[in-house]
């Protein structure tokens, strides 16, 4: 889902995202990755308390936020 | 010939806002660096990387005679926001006299090692990172902020390593320091009542191209950076915590607001490119 998202809101091909890369160096600044998060909250229907947004530097690092805000 | 209703009413509510800020610089704010500091509570034991970092901040703080001439030009037309401007300018010229004081009296640097670092340094030049008086209050709000949450921490760390000096120094510019921030916030605030949508998209477009004043200009700064980042632990997590979120909140602006206007701003830009 991050890669969708992502490829969507920065119209670019992401050849490889594994958990473990850093969203900084896919080329996406710390507003871009914002865009992304915002995006994911309408797809899932969720919100992200902007704390927990703070701490966010891996992929693994945003679906770990994300699932627990979907288990909360 | 009289201006149009709208920008007089705009520069009062600016002048409102400066008279408030100066009145209460003057009530409880003003401070002498050459009598209020207690450089007789200077530490030996001080590591050498705080001072390092005092040093850097000292350099940061002495582009001043750029920040002023550029910075108070761009609001030249504001009474309120170019008295605020002169008014900053005395405030900051203190932070480097403190710093430098600190050092000359510590014994940590020579004066001829300063004067000289000083010298090199006035040999590049800052420039304003962004175009327009209202890009450049909304860098105010995330510059001033990032500089307060910086003091805030390197006065927590002078404390730890006993210096108390220091520690005053920095709780001294750090007050300061918010204080400025929250001129320039309320400045924004007006700004977005006027015209929400062209602040919103300077504030994404100021939040997306921020960097501290110094960076590339002040010598060796990236080895500086990394000693800070030890010490003061300033990383993204702490600028979006204790500076990005803080600002917007205070701004009352959405993070959905601020993306849409990233959003939008991107779209205009690769726009632009296609033609």
């Amino acid at each position: 889902m991050f890669e969708k998202t992502a490829t969507e809101i920065v119209e670019k091909d992401f050849k490889t995202i594994e958990e473990n890369t850093v969203i900084s160096d896919l080329g996406i600044d710390s507003l871009g990755m914002l865009e992304i998060v915002g995006s994911m909250e309408r797809q899932l229907k969720i919100q992200i308390p902007d704390e927990a947004l703070a701490g966010i530097q891996t992929v693994r690092d945003l679906l770990e936020v994300v699932d627990k805000r979907q288990s909360a | 010939m009289s201006r149009p209703l709208k920008d007089t009413a705009m520069q009062e509510r600016l002048y409102g806002m400066y008279k408030t800020f100066f009145d209460k610089a003057e009530q409880e704010r003003r401070w002498n660096p050459l009598r209020d500091v207690p450089y007789e509570k200077i530490s030996a034991e001080t590591p050498e990387s705080v001072i390092l970092c005092a040093e850097t901040f000292c350099l940061v703080e002495s582009y001043l005679p750029d920040y002023v001439s550029q910075g108070i030009n761009v609001v030249r037309p504001y009474f309120g926001q170019a008295w605020f401007a002169a008014n900053w300018a005395y405030e900051e010229s203190k932070h480097s006299v403190a710093l430098m004081e600190y050092l000359l009296q510590s014994k940590r640097r020579s004066p001829e090692y300063l004067f000289d670092l000083q010298s090199q340094l006035m040999q590049m030049k800052w420039e304003m990172p962004f175009a327009t008086s209202r890009q450049m209050t909304i860098y105010g709000c995330f510059q001033e902020m990032a500089t307060f949450v910086i003091y805030v921490k390197q006065e927590k760390r002078c404390k730890e390593v006993g210096d108390e000096c220091l520690a005053t120094i920095f709780r001294l510019n750090a007050r300061d320091e918010i204080a400025h921030c929250r001129f320039y916030q309320d400045v924004v605030k007006v700004l977005l009542e006027e015209d929400r949508p062209g602040t919103l998209a300077d504030l994404a477009f100021v939040a997306k191209n921020f960097t501290m004043p110094g960076v590339d200009i002040v010598p060796d700064y990236a080895a500086r950076v990394e000693v800070m980042r030890e010490e003061g632990k300033i990383d993204r997590a702490v600028f979006f915590q204790k500076i990005f979120f803080p600002c917007l909140s205070y701004l009352e602006v959405t993070r959905q607001e601020l993306m849409e206007a990233n959003a939008a701003e991107r779209r205009a830009v690769s726009n632009v490119a296609a033609e």
